[in-house]
């Protein structure tokens, strides 16, 4: 058994202990899911408070309706999921509109290659900087894809959109990342 | 727009996070040995992946547990109730995370005396511990014999165990410090200890 098969499963276990009121299930469901749901919501919020908001509600959440998990799909997905739709709505309540699609023609294909820009990605301020220029939209895709290390297919199911829209958006990202890595630092896209 | 057609371009992220399965990964694979710019792409990819895999957010603390505690509407119970029913199934499932070994999972199916089934709280010197993920169940009960310790609970959902040591007070300072150093000094076994 893989590891994040067998991680899934002792989620589940503790699931139905949840369900079936144990305090000491939620405890241990807490401490093995509480950073990365956290990383999550602060990732796309960047408010600590309104990321342990988040946090404290998904748990709440998770915990009155653990028996109506139905092992559909990973226990992961499924908080993860949950924790989308609280972000969302924050983000609502806060009036920033997530910026969705946006003009495909205004990519220009001939943008600066991937060798080009690897050397302004060394700077990790500038990198977080450029993820911060992302839609909340794209990065969703990007945390959920790099950070989480989920196939398209759960990242459509916890962002609740097709797997071509997780395709599209992804690509999305990587032209905007590189556009602003070289906006920030263009000596690195100098050719050789 | 140029036309990329021919290049897997789509599945290169999930290439990189390892997640492409069956025919999809064998055809990126492929195709990277004859594609300089995909392979380029990929190494970018590679190196995104890594800064976000490293820029990882502080967390919320014991705090965010009280509040979920109290919001929750369940009371803190302050000494050990009797192991709940899904702990062995728990213990069944968390145990492949932490040791790859079967002959550990065979030692973790005997049954161990948990001491505190509807008595008192465990008496004596209590140590937390976590065990290498290779490490034999033959290496493990030596260890465990040559400290005196008896294994008493886990795993957790984290891989942590729950040690009791034999014949050792909670004000043998020394003797407990001894032990700790024993169980640390073998780090192919045990990668963690902690007195509770």
């Amino acid at each position: 058994m893989q590891k994040t098969e067998a991680i899934g499963t002792a989620a589940a276990v503790l699931l139905k202990g949840m369900a079936a009121g144990d305090e000491a299930a939620l405890r241990e469901f807490y401490q093995a899911f509480h950073g990365r749901v956290y990383s999550f919501a602060l990732k796309r919020l960047r408010d600590p408070a309104d990321a342990a908001d988040v946090l404290n509600e998904v748990m709440l959440e998770v915990w009155r309706s653990a028996s109506r998990f139905e092992g559909r799909s990973q226990v992961s997905t499924w908080v993860l999921g949950i924790a989308h739709h609280k972000v969302i709505d924050i983000l609502r309540r806060r009036k920033d509109q997530p910026q969705e699609e946006f003009d495909p023609d205004s990519i220009v294909d001939d943008g600066p290659a991937a060798v080009d820009v690897i050397a302004s990605m060394q700077d990790a301020a500038q990198l977080r900087r450029c993820l911060d220029e992302l839609s909340d939209a794209h990065r969703l895709v990007v945390h959920l894809a790099f950070f989480e290390d989920l196939a398209y297919e759960e990242i459509a199911r916890i962002a609740d959109c097709p797997v071509g829209t997780v395709k599209t958006r992804m690509f999305h990202v990587r032209r905007l990342m590189k556009d602003c890595l070289t906006r920030l630092n263009p000596r690195a896209a100098l050719s050789d | 727009m140029k036309k990329h057609a021919d290049h897997p371009d789509e599945l290169l992220p999930w290439y990189v996070n390892g997640t492409l399965v069956n025919g999809e990964r064998q055809n990126v694979e492929t195709h990277l040995l004859s594609c300089e710019r995909c392979r380029q792409e990929v190494s970018w990819l590679q190196n995104l992946r890594a800064q976000i895999k490293d820029d990882v957010s502080p967390e919320p603390g014991v705090f965010g547990l009280n509040r979920l505690l109290r919001e929750s509407g369940l009371k803190r119970v302050p000494t050990r109730t009797p192991g709940p029913w899904w702990r062995p199934a728990l213990a069944a499932a968390a145990v492949i995370i932490v040791i790859q070994s079967a002959i550990l999972i065979d030692f973790l199916s005997r049954p161990t005396p948990i001491t505190t089934l509807g008595g008192p709280a465990a008496e004596g010197v209590v140590l937390q511990v976590k065990f290498a993920p290779d490490a034999t169940e033959a290496r493990i009960r030596q260890l465990l014999q040559k400290v005196r310790a008896g294994l008493i609970d886990g795993p957790g959902a984290l891989g942590v165990y729950r040690l009791r040591l034999e014949g050792v007070q909670a004000a043998h300072n020394q003797a407990i410090l001894n032990v700790i150093g024993e169980l640390s000094a073998h780090r192919d076994i045990v990668t963690y200890v902690a007195r509770e």
